[in-house]
Order: C-alpha cells, then structure tokens, then sequence
C-alpha cells in the first residue's frame, strides 16, 4: 500500500478497487467466479439440461447416478440434473428479485427516515422495528399463508421479511450525511429534498448496502428454499430448490441423493454469494483496507 | 482386579435379575399410525383412517367381521349370540350376551345401550354415517338382552351397518349421557381395550380391559403415536421403538422394510383413488373435454408409480372385492392422439388450463402429478392449490375443484359407495351432501332399484348397470386401488391371519401376544 493511497483513497475508481480487491482476495474473487457460473448455468437452463425437468419417467424413478441421469431421478423419474438447473432460475430469480426490491424500498424509507428525521423518523422506523420484532422466516411464512403460494406473494415475503435491515443500514450514514457540506450546499442552491436524497445521499450509501445486498441475496435464497421445503413454494411442477430437497425428503432414508443434490445447490449459491459480500465488505472498511 | 471382576459381574447378575421380571411382565406394545393427530375419538362422529384402527380396538359391534377378514362371508356373532329375521327382511331380532362390560365401571351393556348408539348412528346432527341408518325405522328393547329393528324398506346388509364398523360400534349410555360432547375425548366401549389418555398429536394410550368378555388381553398396553412422517416411522420402527406402523404403499418401502427379520403385512381393502370429475362446470360439462380426460390417463403408469405389489387397476367405479363389483366394464383405454382430437372438437385446439385443489397428503399428492403429467401432454394443464389435508377436504366440499382425487374405502357393498359418490342425494353442497364431487345424477335409478331387490342376481344387474352409465359418461375416472401396508416386528403376533382390515390396520386382539 502506498502512501497516496492511504491519504486519498477515494481518487481510486472503482475498477481499479475490484481490481485490487481480486487480487488481495482470492477466496472472494472464487466466490464470484462460482456465482457467475451458476448464474450462466441457470440462464441457460435449456441450453445445458439434458432433459425436460418436467418430464416424467416413472419406470427409471429414484435411481442414483448414471450417464443418462447424472444426479440421477426424483420420485417422478424426472433428471435432477435437469431440474436443478431450472430450479437454479426460479431460486435465484426469487432470491434476486426479493433483495433489489427490498433494496430499494428499504434505501428509501432509511433516508427519507434519517434525512426528515422528527415523526417521520419514528414512524418509519417503529414500523420497522415491528417488523423486526418477529423472527424473519414467521413473518415470510405469515405472509405466504395468507396471501398464498405463488411467485408473486414469494416475492413479495421475502422482501418484507429483509428490508428492514436495509431501511436500519441505509438511515445511519444518512444521519451523518445531511450534516455535511456538501449537503448544505445543495440545500443552498434550493434543490429539492427529493433530489438531494436522490442525488447526493443516496450515491454515498450504496456502496455499503450493496455490500449487505450481496449477503442478504444469499439469505433470500435460503428463505425461499425453506418456504419451498414447507410447502409454501411455487406449486409443482415447476422446480425450486427448496421444493426439491422437500420432495425427495420422503425417501431421505433409501434414495437421500434426491434431496442432497438440490441441498447442495443451495449450498453452493449461498456460499459463493457470502463469499463476494465478505469480499467487498472488507474492500469498502477503511479499518481492513491495510 | 479379581475382586472388581467379581463385583461388577455381581452387580451385572443383580441388575437383570431385577429387570428380567419387569420385561416379562411388561407387555407394551408401541405402534405408529401416520397421520398429525387424532380425528375425534367417536366411532360414529369420525370416519378417519388414523381413527378406524383404535375403534377397532375399544368397540365391539353386534356382529363382526372375524379379525383379519372383511369379507361379508365372514361375519360372525359379537355382542350378539344370535339373530333372527323375518321372511320379508324388515324385522330383526338380535339376542344380546349376557355378562358384557363397558370400560370404566359403566356396567354392563343392554338392549338400552344398543339402542342407545344405533340411534346416536342414525341422527344427522352427530354422526358422519347417518344415511346408513335412514332405513331404521325403530331400535327397539324388547328386554334387556334383546334388541328389535324394524326397517321401512330393505336394505342391502343389515348385518353390515350393525357390526364393528362405523355407526355400528356400541357405545355406552350412561357414558354417552354424561359425558355428551366431552365423549369425543373419552370414549367408553366394551373392546378388549379401553381408552386411556390422548395427548393430542403424539399418542394415544389403550390399556387392556381385563372384564373383557372374550377373556383379558395378553397385552397390558397400547400406545399408538401419530406420525405423519414415513421416515420417522421407518426409523423408529428400525431402532426397535415401535412393534407396529404404517407401511408406504410403495413396492421399493415393502421390498426394503420385509428386508430383515420384519414382517411386511399387505391386505384388503384396497382403496381406490378416483380422479371425480366435476360435470356441471366447465370445461368439464362437455362430454367430450371428459373423454378426452379418460383418454389422457395413463393407468399403467399409475400402478408403476406405487408398484405391483400395493397396487392394482380398477375400471369401475366400485372398488375390486366389494359386493356388486363389476369386473367387466367398457372404459376409454389410455389414447393421447384421441384426446388431443377431442379436446379440439370441443373447441380447446390450444389445450386448456385447469385449477385444482389438492392436498399435500402425498398419497394423493403423488399420484396427482403423475396425473399432470400425463394431462400435459395432450394440453390439458393443471395449475394446482396445494392445500393442507383437512383445508383441501373442506374445498372439496365447498365444490371449489373441477377434479377431485380421492381415496376411500367405504363398507364393502356396492351401495355405499355408489349412493355416497354417484347418488344426486350426496352431491356436495346440497342439505343432504356427502361426497358426491361429480354433481352426476344418471344412475339414481340403478342405485335406488338396486337397494331394495330381493333377487341377488336382479341386483347384480342394476349394480353392474349403474357403473357402466357412470364410466360411459366419465362422471369420474377410477384408477387404480392401494392395498394396505404396515410393518409388523417379529416379536408381535397378531393371533389371526391378516388377510383384511376395515379398520385399514391390523387390530391388536386380546389373543394379540409379544415375544422376547
């Protein structure tokens, strides 16, 4: 490290930062190696699967391994193969979605939260503590119980369930932000809140929440497997990692690879996403930086 | 060290020596049923599964069917010694035992006691079999040892609606009288067991009834679990914590549990699943979108899907074994290219999508995706609402499913199961429904004729006449029947031959022993 970098770190761009985070970090720069792999395999699902995940084969059903069945058959002699890599699409869609949702809304009520202060503040920040309050997965299975399973009302629990962690991250650095300058200066120049929100607070925070999204992706993924393995995933036959490991759960004693298979999935997309958010948070903590 | 040997061998001989006694003496036995908790502890409010086998248990009938059989062949004297009928089969006299004691000090059981629970069986308001009993015109004592039925009109097996099953399990009055709705929690019978405690969701405790009329039981108690989890059964049944549980009908679970030194029991009655098709919303009000059903199905597969050895085919709408049974039925055989063809007539060349209700019981559950697969493929798609088991038997009943699978087995005649699921009277959603999911009314006639008709072979006829109107307008789509499946550990010994059960487990008798 040299002297003009710790005296300025902010000159670097931030390439040069992942550059240099890629280089100091191998296990991190792994982990996104394995989460862009992943990502491709499951955008192209129907490029790489050898079978239809639907397509049902009741005479070759539960076999282990074989060269026609790589990860061998499901209780339906469906390829597991196959269904995983659909299952992947669902998954990470669901994962994704409910993290960039809950992201920007979660952003949103923080600054508007911390930059307003005063009622607003309380208000928003009570409601979130209420949510808080209830252990995440009750409040995700709450909300599919009675909303009902389908892709939509996932989606929709799972964003409820993460963002107010997201709204708590985002509203701290805006209470130290508005005091700044730099927002006195918007201020000033008469912008409107909105823009200054916008425009100079909320690029400064991003990278930090960016950092949590990449964690809290992860921990999505994991909500989803296990509203899936409850029975409250998205109705077959459509594969989702979580509805997987379920249904081979009733021959977890003769045939386990049914559900280890998907279980390991899982395991590989929550471990390459906490591996990149490890990565970059140590990147952005000045406190790590040497 | 010799004197540790010495001490410990000593200590080792001392400790067996106090718990060999225990051991013998203690004839528990410990079986699991596969189900979250109990239904209600009433023989004529409750015809669930996880209910019938501890029934079978704690109530005797007036007759019953021998242990291990279900046939009608085989119905022999109970708490009745004998009966009489009169030529045109509309009174009945039955001659109770002397000497029969309910559970719990309730005394001894009398005419007024049968008359008692037939009439509790027979009153809409409470018991779930009422309609069996809509012939009874009079229950009455004569004195108390004989009991007089008096029918409006004959019906197909009197014996059959007063024997161990359902509405005909005695209960006590007295019992019954004092203790009103709290009777669910604490049934009294006359059985070689009686209840003891439940603890709602993990067990129910039986202890043996030692006035038991047949002589007291060798077994001292019965625990029987609730555990809706094959792999916690199968696990537990494997570690030698319980003697007896609910097999998977599956063959892979047979072939793998009657591996070692267990038995594997497959018996009567198969239950046979039904795929009831809703005729009077569409699309399914087209007769041609219901062909093109009954062609998309693939029975073979369904059987393949369980296996050979819990599973049979069955075309007809009564279930194989059951008296009226008709073996030779004219069925649309699996013909995807026809259905296809249908579908396009009925005006669905793009297919169609269908919502459904289903329960996430995977003995239904299962068997439904294999189904939608099948129905995919000539472009029929259902989009399933998986449901709990108890919610999905509520939706059913509110006529929410175009399709309903379901699995029964009913008292093995005919009748009970056409009048429950064919007859116009049970059609869901009417004051007098039952499980009529298919609104289809076409064989009231057959049905109703076949009730009443003296002449067995008559009535054959109109059974066999009915099923065939039913399939040709696929009110509903037999499948196949699931045997039933229960492992049993080699210490257990049942005391009877198990060919069949209509409690859907093997009854554990007062002759019921436990090995070493």
């Amino acid at each position: 490290m040299t002297t003009v970098d710790t005296i300025n770190p902010e000159k670097r761009s931030t390439g040069e930062q992942l550059l240099r985070l890629a280089r100091k970090n191998k296990l991190s720069t792994f982990g996104l190696i394995m989460f862009l792999v992943i990502v491709l395999a499951a955008i192209f699902a129907p490029l790489i699967a050898p079978h239809d995940p639907l397509e049902q084969n009741i005479l070759a059903r539960l076999q282990d391994r074989s060269p026609e069945y790589i990860l061998g058959t499901d209780t339906f002699g469906r390829d597991t193969f196959s269904r995983i890599l659909y299952g992947l699409r669902i998954s990470l869609l669901i994962g994704l979605t409910s993290t960039v949702l809950a992201m920007i809304l979660g952003c949103a009520l923080g600054i508007i939260a911390g930059y307003r202060g005063g009622w607003i503040d309380s208000v928003i920040m009570r409601c979130m503590d209420m949510l808080l309050a209830f252990p995440t997965l009750i409040t995700g299975l709450f909300i599919v119980a009675v909303l009902g399973a389908n892709f939509v009302n996932i989606v929709l629990a799972i964003t409820v369930t993460i963002l107010p962690k997201f709204a708590r991250v985002a509203r701290a650095p805006t209470i130290a932000l508005k005091e700044r300058e730099f927002v006195e200066a918007a201020r000033a120049l008469g912008f409107s809140d909105l823009r200054i929100m916008a425009l100079h607070i909320a690029p400064n925070i991003v990278g930090e929440v960016v950092v949590l999204a990449s964690l809290w992706a992860a921990y999505a993924i994991r909500i989803e497997a296990y509203l899936s393995f409850i029975g409250l995933g998205v109705a077959p036959p459509t594969p989702t990692l979580g509805t997987m490991i379920r249904d081979g759960f009733e021959h977890i004693l003769d045939a386990p690879f049914v559900s280890i298979y998907p279980g390991f999935a899982v395991l590989l997309v929550v471990l390459s996403l906490n591996l990149v958010g490890d990565g970059l948070r140590d990147a952005i903590d000045p406190k790590l930086r040497d | 060290m010799n004197v540790i040997k010495t001490t410990m061998a000593a200590a080792l001989m001392a400790t067996s020596a106090l718990s060999l006694p225990t051991i013998a003496q203690a004839q528990d036995l410990t079986m699991a049923i596969a189900a979250k908790s109990a239904g209600q502890l009433d023989p004529h409010v409750s015809t669930k599964t996880q209910d019938k086998i501890v029934f079978a248990m704690i109530f005797n009938g007036l007759v019953r069917f021998a242990p291990g059989s279900m046939s009608s062949d085989a119905i022999e004297p109970d708490l009745a010694e004998s009966w009489t009928s009169s030529e045109d089969g509309l009174v009945w006299e039955f001659k109770l035992r002397e000497g029969v004691q309910f559970h719990g000090g309730y005394g001894e059981l009398t005419a007024e006691d049968v008359v008692y629970s037939l009439t509790r069986a027979g009153n809409p308001d409470l018991s779930s079999v009422s309609s069996d009993y809509k012939a009874f015109k009079s229950v009455e004592a004569i004195d108390d040892y004989t009991v007089r039925i008096t029918l409006s009109e004959v019906i197909p097996s009197v014996l059959g609606v007063v024997a161990n099953y359902h509405g005909g399990n005695m209960v006590s009055k007295k019992a019954g009288e004092e203790l009103g709705e709290s009777f669910q929690t604490n049934p009294v019978g006359t059985g070689p067991f009686a209840f003891s405690q439940l603890a709602e969701g993990q067990f129910v405790e039986l202890v043996a009834h030692e006035d038991y009329f047949r002589g007291a039981p060798e077994i001292d108690k019965i625990t029987a679990r609730y555990m809706s989890a094959a792999s916690a059964r199968d696990l537990a049944f494997q570690t030698g914590e319980l003697h007896m549980i609910a097999g998977s009908r599956e063959d892979r679970w047979v072939d793998k549990t009657s591996g070692g030194d267990a038995t594997v029991a497959v018996f009567e009655p198969g239950e046979l699943r039904t795929l009831h098709v809703n005729t009077s919303k569409p699309p399914f009000d087209d007769i041609r979108v219901r062909q093109a059903l009954a062609h998309a199905i693939n029975r073979e597969e369904l059987i393949a899907f369980a296996g050979s050895k819990v599973a049979r085919g069955n075309e007809a709408p009564v279930p194989d074994g059951y008296i009226g049974h008709e073996s030779d039925i004219t069925f649309l055989p699996y013909d995807p290219e026809k259905a296809k063809a249908l579908l396009a007539e009925a005006g669905y060349p793009d297919g169609v999508e269908i919502p459904i209700a289903i329960t996430e019981l995977a003995s239904l559950f299962g068997p439904m995706q294999v189904i939608q697969a099948q129905l995919s493929k000539v472009g029929m798609n259902i989009k399933f609402d998986v449901m709990e088991h108890s919610a999905w038997h509520k939706a059913i009943r509110d006529d929410v499913s175009p399709l309903v699978l379901y699995g029964a087995a009913r008292f093995p005649v005919a009748d009970t199961y056409l009048t429950q699921f064919y007859h116009s009277d049970s059609i869901v959603k009417t004051p007098t429904a039952v499980t009529n999911f298919s609104h289809c009314d076409m064989a009231d006639d057959q049905i109703v004729a076949a009730r009443s008709e003296p002449n067995k072979e008559m009535q054959q006829q109109y059974w066999s006449e009915a099923q065939q109107i039913l399939v040709d307008n696929v009110c509903s789509v037999p499948l196949f029947e699931l045997l039933q499946v229960w492992a049993l550990a080699p210490e257990i010994d049942l005391g009877y031959e198990l060919g069949g059960s209509l409690s859907l487990g093997p009854v554990i008798t007062e002759k019921t022993t436990l090995s070493e």
